[in-house]
């Protein structure tokens, strides 16, 4: 076996070597071909010199190229029966070949060893000599053509350009003068007009309907036809205006051959690619096309690179330009007859750095993004074909367990895989663009990124140092594509489509080459900061910050801290609407509550490592750059902000605040401008990855944010007996209600920490992951100690993947004090926004806080039924404590209510109501629920109407309006009453004192459902007959056209 | 929230009672010491940042000054009520009064959370309580510093108000300072070392020499490390310190019986005062769960940590060799621990003596801001040490000669003095 792999290892570094060879004779040849004002004949001399050292034997390898009836020879050629020979095709047609030979050597010349890697270099090579003489022509015909028009414009006679076109390409002259046609029509010329029905038909309209075939015109008649055109043209418009409109028009023409290449479902992305070039080459793109051209091509285009899907199309249709494609192409790392794409989250990040680009703001068009190379979606397949490992596709239909084995496996299979020759050389064409700084190989999957599936953090995403010879770095290279490539096929992945549904796609995964944006400092590379920025703020510390504040999450170096949960580490928050407000004030929580660690590239071990903050700073302070905006010194309880000059690395106590980012840059305020632009132009809340080298703000990936659909303030009742609450809360509340809930997985605090060995808080983990499979889905919650799911210390909190909590209705996160620890949040992180994808809830609760309810008692005495579901884990009974909530509590069932608003959530026993679990849904900003606030308010309304002593009081009617009537009244409104009274001051005191109470009742009521608290309920008006006939304030309401009130009694 | 803070300042008034009746205090003087002296409420209104404008509410409590001008914190926070306010200003006096500083008590406080205030914000309700309140505080009159979540920051805003409205610079009209900006020097070690001073002198009555004795200590923080350093300069053997451990959310003991090396273990601990517990097992330290710290053999406890750490539960595993106890941390003790540790005659320095080296230190601030000349370190520590001993061997005398608990002698000592001062005044 090992012999085997030794061989295998072996074979796959001699491959290698070829293929570098290889690879280094187009390079050369490339950079040949670039010269295209060079003499032709040198260029050919030059190739010749070069082709022998792709070559295995470069030694013996001689070459000769015949051009249109001239030879060139490389040194000593001669011939011998060893030869490989290509076509060099100028225009589809044979216009000469390149000749390669093995001589000088009988046992070459007998053997002829040529590999087949060697015939397509040839036929590579071959190719880019025809593209390279072709343009070079174009070129020169172009630059006739533009002499010509230069002198024609000096005449002034755009007859001759009309005439030339006539002669040279009739059918060409047929579509102009239709479109001159068209345009003397438009712009309403009558002799235009008859014309046109002479081009058409000559029949009458009523004519016209009839059953019978039009008459064929022959191709004479059609021409003259088009004289007569232009005749009328002459006759109407200014000849400069004639001149340019064809010239325009014979442009656009030249577009055709573009539009039918994209348009054909059988081109290949090789094909387009030479379109799009050709066509740039050109130079065509900068003629003003028309709007309608214009979008044409870019849905075109957008529909063969980027996606299918309609919502993106009609939002980047406006946003991008050909020469945005021109650039894209370039970078696209493709098979043979490709029809792949570049996945969702390279789409995402072209989009919206063109939207930046293109919106004529210097600001924003100052944002980049990293140099990248694109790996097309179907390289995946073709790679598996090659490697003759389809088998993996069907992965996607076994048992989670299954899969789960098998993965670990499946990445060492992939990892000792092969890639084909054309990726190869793709790929060492971009480790040539991308030079030897570090990079990151991401996915990029069709799948990835589509709104309301973010599959955040699903597939793998993997740095390179990208050091060491080009060998090794290819070789990098490759591994890690291919462990991308593996991770497609992983049990988390997997799980979270068979949950969407999205099994049976045809998955395809793109893959993103991109250079690590940052700088060099001492052993290592890292940006300056980077971080992730959302345009709603789901973590809302204080209530002065609002959804639409926007929330960016700050860590310095690479941000895979920010994106990440981190159980050790703290990111800064700042949220661009409110910049001024920190999470932390008081030196203590700046200390504990900023990031300790970075990470880090090292270029000397080529690894990604996590570095003590402080260390580094020791080590590299200087090099680090913009330090100054990244860190403050702290002394004397104070912090403060030094300049680069005055911060001593040594001697000074410094803590990652971004303090100087904050205060002396615009940074903030640009990232908030940039969550707004994106919001608005990509109609819905954004999230984004970024990082910034110290001068530049880098856009590293755009995506719709997530969101759950019930984002309306619950009601918290009030009226709820002690005895009925299981928990409430005050802290970090998000709006929300989770209603029916049967089951409650109890994780006690005290039994987790008493676990002895790390070996029994995995099990732990386990347990909890088999009750998620066990219990009835979306209606159980879990509770526990800690950070859930983080990916540090597991003794800060339960061990568990998204898989092993995907099915309940809510994560609980309990914190008890214990010195001055409070668990981290999980807000922001990508395990967060796997929570609010799937619309499972999160509550964090501080037991210890004596304004909030804690009934431990019925947590904890309730009976465990864990040892009947799980008896495996019986021994666990101490720690994991499952609860049946109707067993327990007469068949009642837990509610829990959430309202931001009032930042209160209350979790109760209630009677069952089976209404139906929340579904996930698209962002989109909803207003908030109606209930049946009104309904309850028109109820009282009426029976205030009816109560009301009508002579008493001196009421000679009573009516209500506004949000009552109008039946959109929430928890907070009012019920706006109207009483038209007759009567003296005292009965009006009298009135006013009665329903006063009434208001006082009813405002008590209102609290008890739903915990808003108002001075009174009642907003009374009374008008006199006087303010009705002066029609003054409240009185038009009555009898009013629109919104009028309605009457409820009269006397 | 609100009925535990109108409890701070009963059970205040309820400790100055019982004291009182003791001294059998004339009931004008109990009127006069049971409440404060004056109190300014205010509104500050404030232009936020959004353009929005708010009004935060602000108190300044100046329980006594017949000493002299009074001292004590601000506070900012969202459930401050003026009774917190008063029962802190109460402590202030008696507390300035035990060392016998010419200071009398006071505090101040907005009701705010700093967690909804940008800086820009913070600092105008700094400037604003100044300018709300300017005419009746000043280094003659009453002297603000920093408490719970203001710093030195918010003291320099307030300050360079105060001089703005006066004309003239006033540098002690504020203390807590930083260092270079008309703060002293010594400030970090003024409360530990002052634990030791007191320690140090009650050895000394009891004729022990320090060399000869051990002591373990709760808690590694800023306290405890400087009380440590000043022990062991005597010659005294540290055999345990416990210390919280962020990572396990626990405390631990690091006991090393022939004495622990605070250099080895600074090096291994991080700026909150946490040990490394992998390295200090590696550097030769047994490491034992955190309430270890209180059952060691050694003849004084330092409890530097935080309050109620002594309680019924454990006060029985405090070793028989132990003679004296030293409170760093204010109210470590639980009143029931406390009555059996008096019942052992285990000889107890409380609280508001063993840790008034701070307040001390910032006395010395008010004194060197007021003359304009700053003095070096040795020289404050100095001072300070003098200040603490004779502090002390007042209370031990009484506490000796009346036979009483020297948490009650402390008690005793102040108001007495507080009381006296208001008589020679002729207030009362």
């Amino acid at each position: 076996m090992s012999e085997k792999k030794d061989m295998n290892v072996e074979m796959l570094v001699e491959n290698l070597v070829e293929r570098a060879k290889e690879l280094n004779c187009v390079y050369r040849a490339e950079e040949i071909l670039r010269d295209y004002d060079a003499d032709l004949d040198g260029v050919f001399q030059q190739l010749l010199e070069i082709i022998p050292s792709g070559w295995q034997y470069s030694e013996y390898c001689l070459a000769r190229i015949v051009f249109e009836g001239d030879t060139f020879e490389s040194e000593g050629f001669e011939v011998t029966p060893c030869c490989q020979t290509v076509d060099i095709m100028v225009d589809g047609k044979k216009a000469g070949q390149i000749e390669v030979y093995y001589a000088q050597s009988d046992v070459l010349v007998k053997q002829c060893p040529f590999l087949p890697e060697e015939k397509k270099l040839l036929g590579t090579i071959a190719d880019r000599l025809s593209h390279y003489i072709t343009h070079r022509r174009l070129k020169t015909v172009l630059s006739n053509w533009k002499n010509a028009v230069e002198k024609i414009d000096e005449r002034r006679d755009w007859t001759i350009v009309i005439e030339m076109v006539k002669r040279s390409d009739s059918s060409l002259f047929l579509r102009i003068s239709r479109k001159m046609l068209n345009h003397l029509c438009w712009i309403g010329i009558p002799q235009a007009r008859e014309q046109l029905q002479n081009f058409g038909d000559s029949r009458s309209e009523s004519e016209q309907d009839m059953n019978r075939p039009m008459h064929k015109k022959n191709m004479n008649s059609l021409i003259a036809l088009s004289d007569q055109t232009f005749a009328i043209a002459a006759d109407n418009i200014p000849h400069q205006e004639i001149l340019s409109l064809v010239q325009k028009w014979i442009q656009e023409d030249k577009l055709n051959y573009l539009i039918l290449t994209l348009e054909s479902l059988a081109t290949s992305l090789g094909d387009i690619q030479n379109a799009i070039t050709r066509y740039y080459h050109l130079d065509l793109d900068k003629i003003e096309l028309s709007e309608y051209v214009r979008k044409n091509i870019n849905v075109l285009c957008i529909l063969r690179f980027l996606t299918e899907q309609l919502e993106f199309i009609n939002i980047a249709k406006d946003f991008v330009t050909l020469s945005n494609f021109y650039d894209l192409v370039q970078h696209i790392i493709f098979p043979v007859n490709s029809h792949g794409k570049i996945g969702g989250k390279a789409a995402g990040i072209f989009l919206a750095h063109n939207i930046l680009r293109n919106l004529g703001d210097d600001e924003m068009s100052a944002i980049r993004i990293p140099r990248t190379w694109y790996i097309s979606s179907d390289t995946l397949h073709h790679f598996l074909y090659y490697n003759d490992l389809k088998e993996a596709i069907e992965q996607k239909y076994k048992s989670i367990e299954q899969v789960r084995e098998e993965y670990n496996n499946l990445i060492q299979i992939f990892k000792n895989s092969f890639f084909p020759p054309e990726i190869i050389k793709g790929f060492a064409l971009a480790l040539d663009d991308l030079g030897d700084q570090p990079i990151i190989v991401r996915s990029s999957s069709l799948l990835e990124d589509r709104i309301g599936a973010a599959f955040s953090g699903k597939y793998k995403s993997l740095f390179l140092a990208n050091q060491g010879t080009r060998e090794e770095r290819l070789a990098a290279l490759m591994d890690a594509v291919a462990e991308v490539y593996a991770s497609t096929f992983g049990p988390d992945p997997i799980e979270y489509r068979r949950e969407r549904g999205l099994l049976d796609f045809h998955e395809e995964m793109a893959i993103i080459i991109q250079e690590v944006v940052g700088q060099r400092a001492g052993r290592y590379f890292f940006p300056a900061f980077a971080g992730v920025a959302f345009s709603s703020n789901e973590f809302r510390w204080s209530p002065r910050i609002k959804r639409e504040d926007g929330l960016i999450r700050l860590v310095p170096g690479l941000g895979t801290r920010a994106v990440d949960r981190l159980a050790d580490d703290y990111p800064i928050l700042i949220a661009p609407g409110q910049p001024g407000l920190k999470v932390n004030v008081t030196a203590d929580e700046q200390f504990r509550y900023s990031p300790r660690k970075i990470d880090v590239i090292n270029l000397e071990t080529n690894q990604f490592e996590t570095k003590d903050m402080d260390e580094l700073v020791r080590e590299c302070g200087r090099d680090y750059p913009a330090i100054e905006k990244v860190v403050s010194v702290y002394s004397e309880g104070i912090f403060t902000t030094k300049s680069r000059f005055n911060l001593d690395f040594k001697r000074d106590d410094t803590v990652v605040t971004f303090d100087g980012l904050r205060t002396g840059t615009k940074f903030i305020e640009r990232m908030g401008k940039i969550l707004d632009t994106l919001k608005e132009k990509m109609h819905g809340p954004v999230d984004i990855e970024f990082a910034h080298n110290g001068e530049y703000i880098y856009l590293l990936q755009c995506r719709a944010q997530s969101y759950t659909h019930d984002v309306a303030p619950t009601p918290i009742p009030k009226d709820i007996n002690e005895a009925s609450i299981v928990f409430s809360a005050n802290r970090y509340i998000s709006n929300g209600r989770v209603p029916d809930i049967t089951h409650i997985v109890y994780v006690d605090p005290e039994g987790y920490a008493g676990l002895e060995s790390v070996e029994e808080m995995r099990t732990v983990g386990k347990a909890v992951g088999r009750l998620n499979d066990i219990l009835p889905k979306r209606r159980f919650i879990l509770m526990g100690p800690g950070r859930w799911g983080s990916r540090g210390d597991i003794r800060l909190g339960v061990p568990i993947t998204y898989s092993d909590i995907n099915n309940t209705a809510m994560l609980i996160e309990v914190a008890r004090q214990k010195g001055n620890y409070t668990p981290d949040l999980s807000f922001g992180t990508h395990f967060f926004q796997d929570l609010v994808e799937a619309s499972i809830r999160y509550l964090p609760l501080y037991p210890d806080d004596e304004s909030v309810e804690f009934n431990e008692r019925f947590l904890r005495g309730a009976h465990n039924i864990l040892e009947d579901l799980l008896p495996n884990f019986k021994r666990l009974t101490h720690v994991v404590r499952v609860i049946n909530v109707p067993r327990e509590s007469d068949g009642k069932v837990l509610r829990v209510a959430m309202n931001a608003e009032l930042d209160e959530a209350l979790a109760y026993l209630s009677a069952p109501s089976n209404e139906a679990a929340p579904q996930i849904v698209q962002a989109e900003e909803t207003t908030p629920q109606s209930e049946n606030h009104w309904r309850w308010r028109y109820r009282m309304a009426e029976h205030i109407a009816k109560q009301l002593h009508i002579e008493r009081f001196g009421v000679v009617a009573i009516y209500v309006f506004g949000s009552t009537k109008n039946a959109n009244a929430g928890p907070a409104s009012d019920i706006d009453l109207l009483l038209h009274v007759n009567g003296d001051e005292t009965q009006k005191r009298e009135l006013t004192a009665w329903l006063d109470g009434w208001s006082r009742c009813l405002s008590e009521i209102n609290y008890l459902k739903t915990g808003y608290k108002t001075s009174g309920l009642l907003d009374v008006h009374l008008v006199t007959d006087q303010d009705i006939a002066d029609k003054t304030s409240f009185a038009i309401k009555i009898g009013a056209i629109t919104d009028a009130a309605r009457l409820l009694r009269k006397a | 929230m609100e009925s535990k803070a109108y409890n701070a300042f009963k059970m205040a008034q309820s400790q100055f009672d019982k004291v009182a009746d003791l001294l059998d205090l004339e009931q004008s003087t109990r009127d006069l010491l049971r409440n404060p002296l004056r109190e300014y409420h205010f509104s500050i209104p404030i232009r936020m940042d959004d353009g929005s404008s708010k009004v935060f509410r602000g108190f300044r409590v100046q329980h006594n000054d017949a000493r002299g001008p009074g001292k004590g914190g601000i506070r900012f926070h969202p459930q401050e009520t003026v009774d917190t306010v008063r029962a802190l200003a109460m402590w202030m006096t008696w507390k300035c009064a035990v060392v016998n500083i010419p200071l009398g008590g006071g505090k101040g406080g907005v009701i705010c959370d700093p967690h909804n205030l940008s800086m820009r914000e913070q600092e105008q309700i700094c400037r604003g309580w100044i300018r709300q309140i300017s005419r009746d505080i000043g280094p003659l009159r009453d002297v603000p510093a920093p408490d719970v979540m203001t710093n030195a920051q918010h003291m320099l805003w307030m300050l360079d108000e105060f001089e703005a409205i006066h004309g003239a610079k006033y540098p002690g009209a504020i203390t807590g300072k930083p260092v270079g900006m008309g703060g002293s020097l010594g400030r970090t070690e003024a409360t530990g070392y002052g634990v030791i001073f007191t320690v140090r002198e009650a050895l000394r009555e009891m004729k022990i020499r320090a060399e000869n004795t051990v002591a373990s200590v709760q808690g590694f923080g800023n306290v405890a490390q400087y009380a440590i350093r000043l022990y062991n300069e005597m010659g005294g053997t540290v055999c345990c310190v416990s210390s919280w451990d962020q990572a396990d959310q626990t405390s631990y003991a690091f006991r090393k019986a022939d004495g622990i090396d605070i250099d080895e273990l600074m090096a291994i601990t991080d700026r909150f005062g946490g040990i490394d517990k992998a390295k200090a097992r590696d550097a030769g330290y047994e490491v034992l769960p955190g309430d270890a710290w209180i059952e060691q053999e050694a003849d004084i406890l330092l409890p530097c940590a935080l309050e109620n750490q002594i309680t019924g539960e454990n006060v029985g595993r405090i070793h028989k060799r132990v003679k004296i106890i030293s409170e760093g941390a204010n109210g470590p003790t639980t009143p029931e621990a406390d009555a059996v540790i008096q019942q052992r005659g285990i000889f107890m320095i409380p609280d508001f003596l063993a840790n008034a080296g701070g307040v001390t230190c910032s006395y010395f601030e008010q004194v060197q801001s007021n003359m304009n000349y700053f003095w070096e370190k040795g020289e404050v520590l100095g001072k300070l040490d003098v200040k603490m001993t004779s502090a002390y061997l007042d209370v031990s005398r009484l506490a000796r000669e009346r036979d009483i608990y020297m948490r009650d002698a402390a008690y005793v000592i102040s108001i007495n003095r507080v009381a006296q001062a208001c008589k020679d005044r002729g207030w009362v």
